[in-house]
C-alpha cells in the first residue's frame, strides 16, 4: 500500500521515530512516499500569531498532495495532524478562501485540486493493515512487557471522530494486537505540556509527573507515544523524578520489536531513559 | 504584521475596547461566547489554569463586559497549550481553544503582551525560522530561545547532553530545497488576502 507521507520537522532527529517507522513499514509492506520539498505545518505557533500564514503553510502541503496525486496524507505527529485537519476543515467550508489560497500558490505552480484526507500512521497500521500481519510473529517474552498507551491531546481532540476524545482505545488495541500486555489507566489524553514545556519547565513538570505516576501505579513498565513532542516531554521530563525512570518508546518501536526487528534498527538506543532491561525479557 | 488598513484600537478607550470586542465576536466561533453559561468546565479542564491570571471562564466574562484591555493583557491565552480539553467538554460548544488563538493574534496585532511572558518570543523565533528555512529544527530553536533566556538554558543542560549523546542534536538547520518559496508565499499573502 502506498501513502503520501508528511513527516514534519521533528521526525528526523527524534528518538528513533524515523528508524522505526521505516523499518516497520518495510517489514509489513507499507510504502510511505514523502511529499517532495514539504514545509513546516506551523504547529501551534504560526496560528497563534498569524492565521492567514498558518493556512498558507498547511495549504501548500495539501497542494503538494494534489500535485503528486495523493488523496490522503499520513503524519506521525499529533501537532502536524491537527494543524492540517484544522485548515482542511476551514478550506472545506470556505470555497472563497480556498480560491484565494490557490491564487497564492499558483506562483509556485501549485494548487489544491482535492483536499486530501489527513491520517495518523497509527490509523494506517490499525485500520488498513490486516491484523494477521502483526500477530503470530512476536518473539517469546513480548507478552511479559506491560505497556501503557499514551495518546496525548491532538490526535483525538478536538476531532473525536478517530477515537474517543478522552478515553481512546485504538493504540491500546494495536499494542494488544502486537502481543504486549496492555494496562488500563487514566492518563491516556492528559496534556504533556507540549511546546510550553521548554520555556515553562517547572510549571509543566507536574503534568509529566502525573502521567508517569499514574501509569506506574497501574503496573506499566513502558509508556508508548505517537507524537514526537509527547515523547520528548515524557522522556526528558523525568529527569528530576525520584525512582527508576520509565522508558518512552514510540508505538512503531514496539511494533518493530513484536515483528522481531533488532532494537538498534528501531533506534531504541536513542531513548533518553534506556529500555535495555526490558529488552532482556524478549527472547 | 497583519493588514494595515484595520484600525488598531489602543488600550484604554471604552469605544476602542468595544471595537476589539466586536472584532472577537466576528472571528469564527467568537460570537458563541455570548452563550457561555459560566459553568467553569473550561477552567476545571485546563492543565495550566493555575498559571493564568484569569481562568478561561473569567476571561469570557471579561470579554462580555467589554473589558478588552484586561483581556488582551491577560496571560491566559498565552498559557493555552492547545490541548482542546475545554473545547470538547464545553456544554455550549464554544470553540475555546480557537478563541484563545484569536485573542493571541489580536494582542499581537495591538502589540500588547503580558509582561515577561515567554511564549510570544518563542512563537516569534519559531515563525521566523519557518519563514527563513521552510522548516524548523528543534535544537536550533532551543538554542536561539536559550540565548534570550540563559537561566532556562542552564536548566536544560541535562536534556541537551542527552540529545547530544543519543545523536539527536542538530547543529545545522534543516531546510527546504528552496526555502525562498516559503518566504515568497508568506510575504505575497500580505498584499492579497484582506
Amino acid at each position: 500500500m502506498k501513502y503520501g507521507f508528511y513527516p514534519g520537522c521533528s521526525y528526523k532527529s527524534e528518538a528513533g521515530y524515523k528508524e522505526s517507522v521505516e523499518a516497520v513499514c518495510r517489514a509489513i509492506g507499507v510504502e510511505l512516499r514523502e511529499l517532495p520539498d514539504w514545509n513546516c505545518c506551523g504547529a501551534t505557533s504560526m496560528i497563534s500569531m498569524d492565521a492567514e500564514n498558518a493556512h498558507l503553510l498547511t495549504a501548500r502541503i495539501f497542494a503538494l498532495a494534489s500535485k503528486y496525486g495523493f488523496d490522503a496524507v499520513v503524519t506521525t505527529c499529533n501537532a502536524c495532524y491537527t494543524a492540517l485537519r484544522k485548515t482542511r476543515k476551514i478550506l472545506k467550508a470556505d470555497a472563497g478562501l480556498l480560491a484565494v489560497i490557490n491564487h497564492q500558490l499558483v506562483a509556485e505552480g501549485l494548487g489544491i485540486t482535492l483536499l486530501p484526507k489527513v491520517r495518523h500512521l497509527l490509523e494506517v497500521f490499525y485500520q488498513d493493515i490486516d491484523a494477521a500481519a502483526w500477530t503470530g510473529k512476536s518473539p517469546a517474552g513480548i507478552g511479559d512487557i506491560a505497556v501503557a498507551a499514551y495518546y496525548g491531546c491532538q490526535l483525538t481532540r478536538p476531532w473525536g471522530d478517530v477515537d474517543h476524545p478522552e478515553r481512546p482505545q485504538m493504540l491500546d488495541e494495536f499494542i494488544k494486537r502486537l502481543g504486549y500486555t496492555v494496562v488500563d489507566h487514566s492518563a491516556r489524553t492528559l496534556c504533556c505540556g507540549a511546546s510550553h514545556f521548554f520555556p515553562y519547565q517547572d510549571q509543566c513538570r507536574p503534568l509529566v509527573d502525573k502521567i508517569i505516576a499514574e501509569v506506574r501505579r497501574k503496573g506499566a513498565q513502558v509508556v508508548t507515544t505517537l507524537c514526537p513532542l509527547c515523547q520528548l516531554n515524557l522522556d526528558a521530563g523525568q529527569e528530576t523524578r525520584k525512582g527508576p525512570p520509565m522508558p518512552v518508546p514510540y508505538f512503531t518501536q514496539l511494533a518493530g520489536l513484536a515483528l522481531g526487528l533488532s532494537p538498534v534498527a528501531l533506534g531504541l538506543d536513542k531513548l533518553l531513559n534506556p529500555i535495555d532491561t526490558l529488552l532482556r525479557k524478549i527472547r | 504584521m497583519l493588514n494595515n488598513n484595520i484600525e488598531k484600537p489602543s488600550a484604554g478607550s471604552p469605544q476602542r475596547e468595544l471595537q476589539w470586542q466586536q472584532r472577537l465576536y466576528e472571528t469564527p466561533g467568537g460570537r458563541e461566547i455570548l452563550g457561555c453559561i459560566q459553568c467553569g468546565t473550561c477552567s476545571a479542564s485546563c492543565p495550566l489554569t493555575d498559571q493564568m491570571d484569569h481562568a478561561p471562564r473569567e476571561l469570557f466574562a471579561l470579554v462580555r463586559d467589554g473589558a478588552m484591555e484586561e483581556v488582551l493583557r491577560s496571560n491566559t491565552p498565552w498559557f493555552c497549550v492547545s490541548c482542546y480539553q475545554c473545547m470538547v467538554r464545553c456544554p455550549r460548544e464554544i470553540p475555546v481553544t480557537d478563541i484563545m488563538y484569536a485573542l493571541k493574534r489580536m494582542a499581537a496585532e495591538a502589540g500588547i503582551f503580558p509582561k515577561g511572558h515567554k511564549m510570544p518570543g518563542l512563537y516569534k523565533i519559531f515563525n521566523q525560522d519557518v519563514a527563513r528555512y521552510g522548516k524548523i529544527t528543534g535544537s536550533i530553536l532551543m538554542g536561539r530561545y536559550g540565548l534570550r533566556h540563559p537561566v532556562d538554558m542552564a536548566s536544560k543542560m541535562g536534556t541537551g547532553l542527552g540529545l547530544l549523546k543519543t545523536r539527536r542534536f542538530d547543529f545545522t538547520p534543516q531546510k527546504m530545497v528552496d526555502p525562498r518559496k516559503i518566504a515568497a508565499l508568506l510575504k505575497r499573502k500580505r498584499t492579497h488576502i484582506k
